[in-house]
């Protein structure tokens, strides 16, 4: 019943090398994950729309003691800033900073299939 | 007048425990049933935190499993789950409660055991503990907790300048206050060197910026503000706020400066009355260094971008001019999740009876306690005073 974005559409997109988000047509704000309302403005008129594959590093990590699950260690989770939205992926390689050029390479999986953006320098 | 009071404060010592979860909680709940010199008998109802022990170890249903342990089976039990922030909820609905004189008095508390002796070693836990970040949007790109606050600490620093060093200078304040206190995880102090050369978690979080994984359990008496005068030491509960933000971390709007603890406090020091300039110390959510020093801005207890400097000037220690985790904070007092929210209502009870011992702050007569959950997407700010 839903008009808006779901998870399997995100998803379907990010392993197709795209990325979907949500552009208030009410209030303007664009979020990089789907959900049914706009977390600004509760409008529901939200449009998906087609976000830059490109970006800049907004925020990142290394994380050294991984979850049960994941076998490596010192891989970086980081928040990229695509266009007006951002989103959480995975960066590959090292030395990545704070404003650092990146793009879309491809995803990466959990063990329930789910899965998250990979970026890597641009 | 008071939206309510705690008549009565109980605690485990926090740590590693071989005790089952009700045996935990049965400690602290008779610890405050007889500090406030009452009985199970007179206790209405119970508000119940445990954030995981269904994942953790295999325990669900916990309200009245711990009601019967400690004589109270029969009343109602309502059992509350908001990641960290899960006893801080169970308090504000229990001191709601008493204030709408829905109930007299009532027990509010939480427990959780976190260490290996549920069964579960450190990345079993890591994945458990994962689980309050978003399934679908965060998870998969293998986000651990220490990632969480990592990644909201690196933008804080690229702002503000906020250096490791001044991180350090946080494990080593709260260590230094734990070791003052007997029922801390930790006893031991620590120095900046010491914390600078431990392991990397999640840069810039290195082991001594992180909070261990704890056991413990923690409760406390709340009564209506005219009965709590029949009582022996009343605390006055002044305000109590509570506010949620975005999830994930990505479409909040600017993260680290952690909106909900900015509302919930700015409700709770509204409906006291009061202002952060009138706060003489301060329990916050020191689940990694960097968080106490987002929570300190986020309080108003220094200004923006002042948290580190701050920390490293001893602005925040026991000494200092605002007394920021007395108790040692999570990072040293410990974090058994379900247990941290009320632990902190604990420390602020005796704090301000003049009753904590040799962590004793010089009189304190307001104090606020801030207990976050998940990415900060949860956070309970409370005001609590002296009674005069």
């Amino acid at each position: 019943m839903s008009n808006g974005l779901t998870h399997a559409e995100w998803s379907a997109a990010l392993r197709d090398g795209r990325l979907l988000g949500l552009h208030c047509e009410d209030c303007g704000t664009t979020q990089g994950t789907p959900k049914a309302a706009c977390p600004d403005c509760s409008s529901r008129n939200l449009e998906t729309v087609e976000l830059s594959t490109e970006g800049v590093v907004y925020t990142e990590t290394t994380v050294n003691v991984p979850p049960e699950g994941i076998e490596e260690r010192g891989y970086r989770v980081g928040v990229v800033e695509v266009g007006d939205a951002r989103i959480l992926g995975r960066l590959a390689g090292d030395g990545f900073a704070i404003g650092d050029e990146v793009a879309l390479s491809g995803y990466v999986e959990d063990e329930e299939g789910y899965a998250a953006p990979l970026f890597e320098a641009a | 007048m008071a939206r309510a009071a705690a008549v009565g404060a109980g605690m485990t010592k926090f740590g590693v425990h071989d005790t089952p979860l009700q045996e935990l909680f049965g400690e602290a709940a008779f610890g405050a049933l007889d500090d406030a010199g009452v009985g199970p008998d007179d206790i209405e109802a119970l508000y119940f935190g445990n954030a995981m022990s269904g994942q953790a170890e295999n325990d669900t249903h916990l309200g009245p499993k711990v009601a019967s342990h400690v004589g109270m089976a029969g009343v109602p039990v309502q059992r509350f789950e908001d990641a960290c922030a899960t006893s801080a909820n169970a308090f504000k609905n229990a001191v709601a409660a008493v204030e709408a004189g829905i109930h007299d008095v009532v027990l509010v508390g939480g427990v959780e055991r976190c260490t290996p002796e549920t069964g579960k070693d450190t990345a079993a836990m890591t994945r458990v503990f994962a689980s309050a970040s978003h399934r679908q949007y965060e998870q998969p790109a293998g986000l651990t907790f220490p990632g969480v606050f990592a990644l909201l600490t690196k933008r804080h620093m690229h702002e503000y300048g906020t250096t490791e060093e001044q991180l350090a200078h946080v494990a080593v304040k709260n260590h230094g206050h734990g070791a003052l206190n007997p029922r801390a995880h930790f006893g031991k102090e620590t120095t900046v060197e010491e914390a600078l050369e431990a392991p990397v978690v999640a840069d810039p979080f290195r082991l001594m910026d992180c909070c261990p994984f704890s056991d413990g359990a923690s409760a406390v008496v709340v009564a209506g503000d005219e009965l709590a005068d029949s009582y022996d030491a009343p605390v006055d509960v002044t305000g109590v706020g509570h506010a949620t933000d975005v999830v994930p971390i990505a479409d909040k709007e600017t993260p680290h400066v952690t909106r909900a603890a900015r509302d919930a406090a700015d409700e709770a020091y509204e409906q006291a009355g009061v202002s952060a300039d009138d706060v003489d110390f301060a329990e916050v959510h020191d689940c990694f260094t960097g968080a106490e020093i987002l929570a300190s801005e986020a309080l108003g207890l220094v200004e923006d971008g002042e948290g580190g400097p701050a920390a490293a000037a001893g602005w925040t220690a026991r000494d200092g001019d605002v007394p920021i985790n007395p108790s040692g904070g999570l990072k040293a007092k410990g974090h058994p999740i379900g247990a941290t929210g009320t632990a902190q209502i604990v420390e602020l009870t005796e704090q301000l009876r003049g009753e904590a011992g040799e962590r004793q702050l010089p009189d304190p007569q307001r104090a606020v306690a801030h207990n976050l959950g998940g990415d900060a997407a949860t956070t309970v700010v409370s005001v609590m005073e002296a009674r005069r």
